[in-house]
């Protein structure tokens, strides 16, 4: 059921109900047991005066006692409600209802003692009573259907309230439970009155205590989505402003080379165009490596087998080393393999070395570095160059940002990539020191294949 | 006319100085912050062209300590930031023009020789000296219905000399003002320009002092 209203409403009536017609039916057997209790009591007394009276005033007696007693509540049925027979010691019938032949009772045999007798029978209810002394047996016949009626007035008495109450109750409860839920109206509605740019903070003032986790947990919600917000903001004009750099050298350089009055000029401002747009290409790739990235559909994993894929990248990137004539080596520790996308891994160690060769020194080392080290494989890869100094560290791996002194011209989106890789991947990011006490190095650490080592 | 140019970026610096020397400029180019104070502390320059980006010590420190030294050679901010408030901003802490990346390098070109004619108590772009008329952004000389081409070193010589009318300057100052730091000059280079000025426009125009240098006289 979807309405708190309807479903607090339902159980509390059902509550009431439940609790209504357990007391009904306790009320009603204690009424009921104290009315045959009464009757009982009567019921012997009437006998006992029946005992000892004399036989003339008998008919009397029982005509007052007996005919008007089942009529005190007023509906005068013609069947008799109780009848009597008052029998002597030789089983002469002394006095009788009229209507007990009629009737046609089993007799009800008394014994000895003087203790009255209760004989049960589907239609009446029979008391016997003997007085040896006197030599007298009265036998008085109640009929059931008298303490039906009974039963039935006491069960009427005791649910009527309950008749009047429960349409009563269920609008107080309808009404009082509305009543309560208003606050919570209250907020839905200026939730959703909010425009769609608005992320501030829902005001927890007038809010109950029932709602304010619910608010709490919105407001934490909406804390989050305003911090990517303006991360996102941040990064597409930090995007932007990239982008700007290698258009305005594209456009500079185009503008020489159509003024240029030699030849010489012209075809170098021509080749610079081209370097320029090789710059942005790659700063576009970065971006929209960093992109995908963000993509939450799920890649293949596969087994990866690192000592193959550092090959493949010494070889993509000697180019690059040979042209600033460093060196670039791998060294590898075992068998080591990840199960991940191919391709987010090369794209973290394509990175990690296009780095080093970036910020390495010329003439210097790049070395590729991979072992199994308690469960996880470790990459890393280190240079011997200028390093990076504390302050910048902290700020290394944030998007668009570059090291201070160098004429290297990187997307400033390297290391943002490799820690979203990593992070993508379960593994762990950290700096460490480079080769030769100087430098920089980067590791990362991944968790193992399973059954890394077997094949 | 000398040009300071600071800038990091190999691709934008190398286009603004080849687009500067090709407009006839000297131009010198440091690729950071301390580079450019060191030159500003050693050579006088007519104009500083400074990217605000820089490594080491950023344009807008660089433009601060230029201006604290009261030093009132115009400055002309080019950055890829160019919001109003990084306008403002510039323009507040010194610069004398902003120009936003990427931008047209006939406009940089105008801006730059408008900055050194303001400087110069110039409004336009044109030098009148007798009856000569003097265009250096063609490179041409006018005289009455007669134009006069000339080399972009020869117009620049021409328009130091015409800057300071009646003040002699050494060769050593117009070597200065006509090449930049790697630029080989030869040791007669500036005779050279000058004779050449002289068979363009007339012997009588650039006097030789000698062991002084050389001098157009004041404009009568």
């Amino acid at each position: 059921m979807g309405s708190i209203r309807q479903r607090l409403t339902l159980l509390v009536l059902l509550g009431v109900v439940a609790v209504w017609a357990y007391s009904l039916v306790s009320s009603y057997r204690q009424a009921i047991h104290e009315a045959e209790e009464w009757d009982k009591t009567r019921i012997e007394q009437i006998a006992s005066a029946l005992l000892v009276l004399d036989t003339p005033d008998l008919p009397t007696f029982a005509a007052i006692v007996l005919g008007s007693a089942g009529d005190d509540d007023g509906d005068n049925d013609a069947s008799p409600r109780m009848l009597y027979e008052v029998s002597g010691s030789d089983g002469r019938i002394l006095s009788a209802s009229q209507d007990l032949a009629s009737v046609g009772l089993p007799a009800f045999h008394a014994t000895a003692s003087s203790q009255i007798r209760r004989f049960e029978n589907p239609k009446w209810h029979a008391y016997v009573v003997a007085d040896g002394a006197r030599g007298r047996t009265v036998r008085i016949f109640e009929q059931r259907s008298h303490r039906s009626d009974l039963s039935a007035e006491v069960a009427r008495r005791v649910a009527r309230p309950l008749a009047f109450a429960l349409p009563v109750l269920t609008v107080l409860i309808w009404l009082a439970i509305g009543c309560s839920l208003i606050p919570l109206r209250t907020l839905s509605e200026a939730i959703g009155a909010r425009s769609p740019e608005s992320l501030d903070a829902i005001a927890t003032r007038g809010v109950p205590d029932e709602v304010r986790p619910l608010v709490a947990a919105l407001n934490i919600l909406l804390q989050r989505l305003r911090g990517s917000l303006e991360r996102e903001r941040a990064f597409t004009s930090d995007a932007a402003h990239e982008l700007r750099t290698p258009l305005a050298a594209i456009k500079i350089q185009a503008q020489v080379a159509l003024t240029a009055s030699d030849s010489d000029r012209q075809r170098r401002a021509m080749q610079r165009v081209v370097e320029a747009v090789d710059r942005s290409t790659h700063l576009a790739d970065q971006l929209l490596a960093l992109a995908r990235l963000d993509e939450t559909a799920p890649m293949l994993s596969e087994r990866v087998d690192l000592a193959r894929l550092a090959q493949t990248c010494v070889g993509d990137h000697q180019a690059n080393a040979d042209r600033k004539r460093m060196s670039l080596t791998s060294w590898i520790d075992g068998a080591v393999a990840v199960d991940a996308p191919l391709t987010l891994v090369r794209v973290l160690l394509d990175n990690l070395v296009d780095n080093a060769i970036k910020y390495g020194r010329e003439q210097g080392r790049v070395e590729i570095a991979m072992w199994c080290e308690g469960g996880k494989i470790c990459i890393e890869v280190r240079d011997d160059g200028p390093g990076v100094t504390n302050e910048h560290l902290s700020r290394l791996h944030d998007r668009f940002f570059r090291g201070g002194d160098h004429v290297e011209k990187g997307s400033g989106l390297g290391l943002s990539i490799v820690a979203r890789i990593v992070a993508k991947l379960g593994g762990s990011f950290s700096y460490t020191a480079g080769l030769d006490g100087r430098g920089l190095g980067v590791r990362v650490a991944l968790p193992m294949a399973a059954h890394c080592g077997i094949d | 006319m000398r040009v300071l140019l600071v800038e990091d970026d190999q691709l934008i610096g190398s286009g603004v100085e080849d687009g500067l020397i090709e407009a006839g400029m000297t131009v010198d180019w440091a690729r950071d912050g301390r580079h450019a104070q060191l030159a500003l502390e050693t050579t006088p320059y007519d104009l500083v062209v400074l990217d605000l980006g820089l490594p080491r010590l950023s344009g807008t420190e660089l433009l601060n300590w230029i201006r604290k030294r009261r030093d009132h050679t115009p400055v002309l901010v080019m950055t890829a930031r160019d919001t109003v408030a990084d306008r403002v901003s510039g323009l507040s802490a010194g610069a004398d023009d902003y120009l936003g990346k990427p931008f047209d390098l006939t406009e940089l070109i105008a801006r730059c020789r408008a900055l050194a004619r303001r400087s110069q108590g110039r409004s336009t772009d044109t030098i009148e000296y007798g009856d000569l008329s003097v265009d250096p952004a063609l490179l041409t000389v006018t005289r009455g219905t007669e134009r006069i081409g000339l080399t972009s070193r020869e117009c620049a010589l021409l328009v130091e000399l015409l800057a300071s009318q009646g003040r002699p300057l050494s060769r050593a100052r117009l070597q200065d003002s006509l090449y930049g730091w790697n630029e080989e000059i030869e040791s007669n280079a500036i005779e050279v320009h000058v004779s050449n000025l002289r068979k363009k426009l007339g012997a009588g125009l650039i006097r030789t002092i000698r062991g002084v240098g050389y001098v157009v006289e004041k404009a009568s």
